[in-house]
């Protein structure tokens, strides 16, 4: 049952980052990583509204794990936002790369926080 | 006019079936990151163990496979999909880190949630400049170095990245194999 559910939940969440960054990084004039930044932060913002909510009352852990682990996990990414920096490195790009680091890191974590923070209300 | 729209439906279909290839391995590996998480169950607010592990491994593996599939394999349409931007993004987590970062910081341990981030950045960052250059000095005898434009593509994992093949990569490589350097311009 749960094994169904994260094949699911991680074919969508993985299909949906590819989507959004798609559609984002056409509009982009630059190798600027933006179509991640926005997929990790705005998963970072969701999955703590729910691990925050269910902490709380809510979700039951079943659909935390399918929601958070399956749709939200894969839906963001890690390995394309650390291959991302370095192959700006590699390029000379170093402003954009150090911007990327500082942006995913610092606003991702205020995203959690302000997630779970917005979550332990409801 | 009919040959144009023929060829617009073609791409619509190419990309809706790149689009599958990436759901199939973003389902694959989400179902791994379950099994490491499961197998490395941790300890309240520990060190989250298996977050880190995944986003590591993941991080060696989109370097390594991006680089083979971009700069040594001959062209292919589905892979990249399939396995870099399926698989290993699926695979690793960036939602899941941040997380159990406020987390631990919530709970007063502001500290190790500082000393989570900044060892997965530096152990991730080594993890995909390890995989990259694995694939070009190391597995691989050293074949035409090419880059494919694919404005299609989804996302631009490896599309951006492929370097001046004008300019050398590394001494090493070019003088371990000699006859096989780039002609200089």
């Amino acid at each position: 049952m749960i094994i169904g559910g994260l094949l699911i939940a991680g074919a969508l969440g993985a299909a949906l980052r590819a989507g959004v960054d798609m559609v984002i990084q056409r509009r982009m004039g630059s190798d600027f990583p933006l179509g991640i930044l926005v997929v990790n932060l705005s998963g970072s913002l969701v999955l703590g509204v729910l691990v925050g909510s269910a902490a709380h009352n809510g979700l039951s852990p079943f659909w935390l794990t399918i929601a958070g682990t399956g749709l939200l996990g894969a839906y963001t990414t890690f390995s394309t936002f650390t291959f991302d920096v370095v192959s700006l490195m590699e390029n000379g790009e170093w402003g954009a790369s150090a911007m990327n680091t500082l942006l995913s890191l610092g606003a991702g974590l205020g995203a959690a926080a302000a997630g779970l923070a917005l979550g332990s209300l409801m | 006019m009919g040959r144009a729209r023929a060829a617009a439906g073609g791409r619509r279909a190419e990309r809706g079936l790149r689009l599958c290839a990436v759901a199939l391995g973003g389902a694959l590996g989400t179902l791994a990151r379950y099994a490491v998480s499961r197998a490395l169950a941790g300890d309240g607010l520990g060190f989250p163990w298996p977050t880190f592990v995944v986003n590591v491994a993941g991080s060696l593996l989109l370097g390594l496979s991006i680089t083979v599939l971009v700069e040594r394999w001959p062209p292919t349409r589905f892979l990249r999909a399939l396995v870099a931007v399926g698989f290993c993004g699926g695979f690793t987590t960036f939602s899941t880190m941040v997380v159990e970062a406020a987390q631990r910081g919530q709970h007063g341990r502001a500290g190790l949630a500082v000393l989570y981030l900044a060892v997965s950045l530096i152990a991730g960052l080594l993890a995909a400049a390890a995989g990259i250059g694995l694939a070009r000095g190391r597995l691989l005898p050293r074949g035409e170095r090419r880059s494919i434009p694919d404005p299609d593509d989804f996302g631009r994992v490896g599309g951006h990245t492929a370097p001046d093949p004008t300019i050398p990569r590394s001494g090493r490589a070019a003088a371990d194999r000699p006859g096989t350097e780039q002609a200089a311009p």
